[in-house]
């Protein structure tokens, strides 16, 4: 029987090409499988999803449960559309499709679905592209002028809800949709025509939750968040008795946005400034020994272009002096200082940075000072800093802005690379990439940060100019990390990351993505992301004091108090350390996990912040898929069918008057 | 192409089969076993040609004159194989016929008329078609279910399930009256019908690598329709010529 279906299999095998050859194919394929995948061309694209909040939903889904497919058209002839098509936009006329969609409903109901060109458009006109607001997340600044315009760029197209899918192509497949609507454009009379499919079906379209907390109830959304790192340098020993010292918090954020979910790079916005403050820990860990009269504490905020989910559930679980944060106290916090967008400083050979300072007077400026005196240490480098305009309104878009709400007494500056609206043009889109920044210019911001750390940290009178100038910065490992975290080679698989980190995939998002599992400050890895799971080696390694116990490979026998297992993940040559590094999970402060679901919590007065809370979450899909392929109009297919059976009919009808006639034949003699 | 243009297509290939099956088999259960072993027979020994050829395909060629060699040898010694085996298909039919008479005179009933053998014939390359038809044609038909469609460069004016469907329409009707030709000739010993099977077969497979050549598909099909129709016509003539001389006598 195995014999018999062995040669089933080759015949078909055999005859398949020989008679695909006899119709003239000679590109052989080997099985039927092999035939159907050709017919289907399957299409590199990003999609844009559903993200719903309390009051609704933004982002774009298919309308219903099934797939959508429609042919492909170009955006120029977008107004001979006669029936629901697919419309092939570059970049620059997005906006303007999109406003129309919204306006125009007879229009909206003949868009199927959007596909966005790749590549930044060429021409003039073309000054940048944000679809983020003018003034992002404006319900929770301390202050009260929301209409200024940090990003004078801003369209404000992805806080919008479509009924449609949009998908981002990449570049060769932009040229395979580019062909696929000219040839619709030429074969116009034909009988078929080529059609892009869309499965970008919503769990929550398909169940009918439009709001996070119905959709929360019914389980078809996740809310969004991750886990923030933070570390301790030196390590802060919570045993012995010691005063505690006065915190210098450094922080930055790790995660950024885009209409486009899988491709938010956010170089400038803000991983330039998260690697100036990865450059400065790794050249401050090299100070051995130093006693610093101030406990240094870096903070990385996941979770900040979505409500500040970061920093607000950081300040909360300070509140409640959790496991997470053990050893740090709200009050013990001096100064914040903390590195916003750096990577556009660079203009004309002169690195300019901004200050933008709170209201506290008095210790600001004793941080604007050692912001100084660094700059002065770092004459030769050509660095400038200037405290930002006064006809600010306040400090921009920033995790001290929740600092802020909680005591509006604090002490922090923000370093920017912008004054009084972002120099970064594609402030949240896919175009904030490696291309939008300058190395040197993290590298400048990167001493800068170091400098005044280690002079804010240290007493007046003990700071050492030697020390001070033997702070210096890496730029071969500022250029490895820009490698690692905003391009897709070498990526997530380069050397440094793989020191630390097995990463799930090698190319780099910054797209906060959906808490998994159970928040908490030691959660299992899987649910990590592999940016946070990086910084959280990577900054255990440089904060840390090595154990008595050298030769012991970990997990085992790392469990002392302060002890850390990192580089767990690398085929068990996990080390132990002595660091103060841990996770915070990053999620809505008015959510709760409470058996195996989220709740939502109702507003709290201690928790201002929380009702100015849209409470983002990201609805649940099946598989997303983009395919092109052609089809043939349906009377045709319908022609075909009745030509079948029109011929059996008459061979029917053909052999009973042969047979009649056959019998008379006999039956006459 | 959606399931309509499926079913179109399955009927196109099949559809003048399951009317003769409902017409004219299905009154008989001896037919309806004739069928249904001739068709295996029949897929069987596509099955070991296949096997065989298996070890040669794909053909290393790249100038598209010199794929013309290669598939000419492989349909020159497929024809070769199952016309070797129409004869020992016939020599099988002749022992059955003699052990069916037998056992009609023992039971004292009529034995087989010619009418009988004809409607045997008929039915045994009814299911010369068939294997033909799914090994084919329906075996490839599955992606025509789906929403796609696919056009072969070289014969851009059809769908390639269309193309399929035809060329298998045409091979079915061949196959079929050839039987019935076949098996007269055999019994009469002519000389003419004996060779004539062969040659058509040949003709009618070798006329399918017309489809090789650019556009070759709008000049191949209607050939092979007018190889078909021929047969068909031939078939016509001999039965009508036989039938009436079995009358007279």
């Amino acid at each position: 029987m195995d014999t018999r279906l062995l040669f089933l299999i080759s015949c078909f095998i055999a005859r398949l090409s020989f008679s695909l050859s006899a119709s003239g194919e000679l590109n052989s394929f080997e099985s039927v499988p092999d035939l159907e995948k050709s017919m289907y061309t399957i299409v590199d694209g990003y999609p844009c999803v559903r993200l719903l909040n309390l009051s609704g939903e933004i982002g774009c889904s298919n309308p219903g449960h099934g797939k959508v497919a429609a042919p492909v058209v170009k955006f120029k002839n977008v107004n001979q559309l006669v029936e629901p098509s697919a419309i092939l936009v570059s970049l620059d006329e997005l906006d303007s499709l999109l406003a129309r969609v919204s306006k125009d409903t007879n229009f909206a109901s003949l868009v199927a679905g959007i596909l966005v060109e790749s590549g930044t458009p060429g021409g003039n006109n073309f000054k940048g592209f944000s679809p983020e607001l003018k003034f992002p997340e404006a319900e929770f600044a301390p202050y009260q002028n929301k209409n200024f315009e940090w990003n004078p760029s801003g369209s404000g197209i992805m806080w919008k809800a479509y009924n449609f899918p949009v998908f981002l192509l990449s570049e060769n497949s932009t040229l395979a949709l580019l062909e696929a609507a000219t040839k619709n454009e030429k074969s116009k009379k034909s009988y078929t025509s080529d059609v892009a499919e869309f499965g970008l079906v919503m769990q929550t379209t398909k169940s009918g939750t439009h709001d996070s907390e119905s959709c929360l109830r019914e389980e078809t959304c996740l809310p969004l968040g991750g886990y923030s790192v933070w570390s301790a340098l030196p390590p802060i020993n919570t045993s012995t008795s010691q005063k505690s010292k006065p915190i210098i918090l450094a922080v930055t954020s790790m995660d950024s946005a885009s209409f486009f979910r899988d491709k938010s790079l956010g170089a400038d916005s803000p991983i330039s400034g998260l690697i100036a403050l990865l450059a400065a820990v790794d050249a401050l860990s090299h100070l051995n020994g130093l006693h610093l009269s101030k406990q240094l504490v870096f903070v990385v905020f996941t979770g900040e272009a979505w409500g500040f989910l970061g920093s607000r559930r950081f300040l909360l679980e300070l509140d409640q002096h959790s496991d997470a944060v053990s050893g740090l106290d709200f009050t013990l916090i001096e100064t914040v200082l903390e590195i916003g967008s750096v990577g556009k400083s660079f203009d004309q050979g002169v690195k300019k940075f901004f200050v933008h300072t709170t209201e506290a007077a008095s210790i600001s400026n004793q941080t604007l000072d050692a912001l100084k005196r660094a700059q002065d240490s770092l004459k030769t480098e050509n660095v400038k800093i200037s405290v930002a305009s006064k006809s600010n309104p306040g400090i921009p878009p920033s995790s001290l802005m929740m600092f802020l709400r909680k005591n509006p007494d604090s002490s922090g500056i923000v370093l920017e690379d912008f004054d009084t609206a972002f120099t970064n043009k594609f402030y949240h889109s896919h175009l904030d990439n490696l291309s939008n920044i300058n190395a040197s210019a993290i590298a400048a911001a990167s001493s800068l940060v170091a400098r005044s750390l280690y002079i804010l940290a240290s007493e007046k009178n003990e700071i050492n100019d030697s020390v001070l100038t033997a702070i210096s910065v890496n730029s071969s490992f500022i250029d490895e990390l820009l490698g690692c975290l905003l391009d897709c080679e070498p990526g997530l698989s380069c050397d440094l990351v793989n020191q630390y980190i097995s990463p799930s995939a090698a190319c780099p998002s910054h797209y906060v993505g959906v808490i998994q599992g159970e928040p908490s400050s030691s959660p299992y890895p899987g649910y990590v992301g592999d940016v946070s799971r990086f910084l959280w080696n990577f900054l255990a390694d440089k904060t840390s004091v090595p154990t008595e116990n050298r030769s012991a490979t970990c997990p085992k026998h790392c469990s002392g108090t302060g002890e850390l297992c990192i580089r767990g993940e690398t085929d068990g040559k996990g080390v132990c350390v002595i660091s103060s590094t841990r996770y915070v999970p990053a999620y809505s402060t008015r959510l709760k996990f409470e058996s195996d679901m989220w709740k939502l919590l109702p507003t709290n007065s201690s928790d201002i912040m929380g009702a100015a809370d849209p409470v983002w979450t990201e609805s649940n899909w099946d598989t997303i898929t983009l395919r092109v392929y052609s089809v043939q109009h349906a009377s045709y297919d319908r022609l075909i069918l009745l030509l079948g059976i029109s011929v059996t009919v008459a061979a029917y009808i053909a052999i009973v008057i042969t047979r009649s006639v056959i019998r008379k034949a006999l039956k006459r003699d | 192409m959606t399931v309509a243009a499926g079913i179109g297509y399955a009927l196109l290939a099949l559809g003048p089969s399951l009317s003769l099956f409902v017409a004219v088999i299905s009154q008989k259960p001896f037919l309806i076993l004739t069928v249904l072993s001739s068709t295996l027979l029949w897929l069987m020994s596509l099955i070991v040609l296949a096997g065989v050829w298996r070890a040669f395909l794909p053909f290393k060629t790249t100038p598209s004159s010199s794929a013309w060699l290669p598939y000419s040898i492989l349909i020159l010694s497929s024809v070769v194989f199952q016309e070797g085996l129409r004869v020992l298909f016939w020599r099988i039919y002749k022992k059955l016929e003699d052990i069916l008479d037998a056992f009609a005179d023992r039971v004292s009933k009529p034995r087989l008329f010619l009418t009988d053998k004809m409607q045997i014939a008929l039915a045994g390359g009814m299911g010369h078609g068939v294997a033909h038809a799914v090994f084919f044609c329906l075996s490839l038909l599955t992606p025509a279910f789906g929403p796609a469609t696919f056009y072969v460069e070289k014969c851009s004016q059809m769908p390639f399930f269309l193309v399929s469907s035809m060329i298998a329409l045409a091979f079915v009707t061949i196959h079929t009256f050839s039987m019935v030709i076949a098996f007269n000739g055999y019994a009469e010993g002519n000389r003419v019908d004996q060779l004539i099977v062969p040659v058509v077969h040949l003709v009618a497979g070798m006329l399918t690598l017309v489809n090789l050549a650019s556009g070759g598909c709008i000049i191949g099909i209607p050939l092979l329709y007018c190889m078909a129709l021929f047969t068909l016509l031939h078939c016509g003539k001999m039965v009508w010529k036989r039938l009436a001389d079995s009358q007279n006598r």
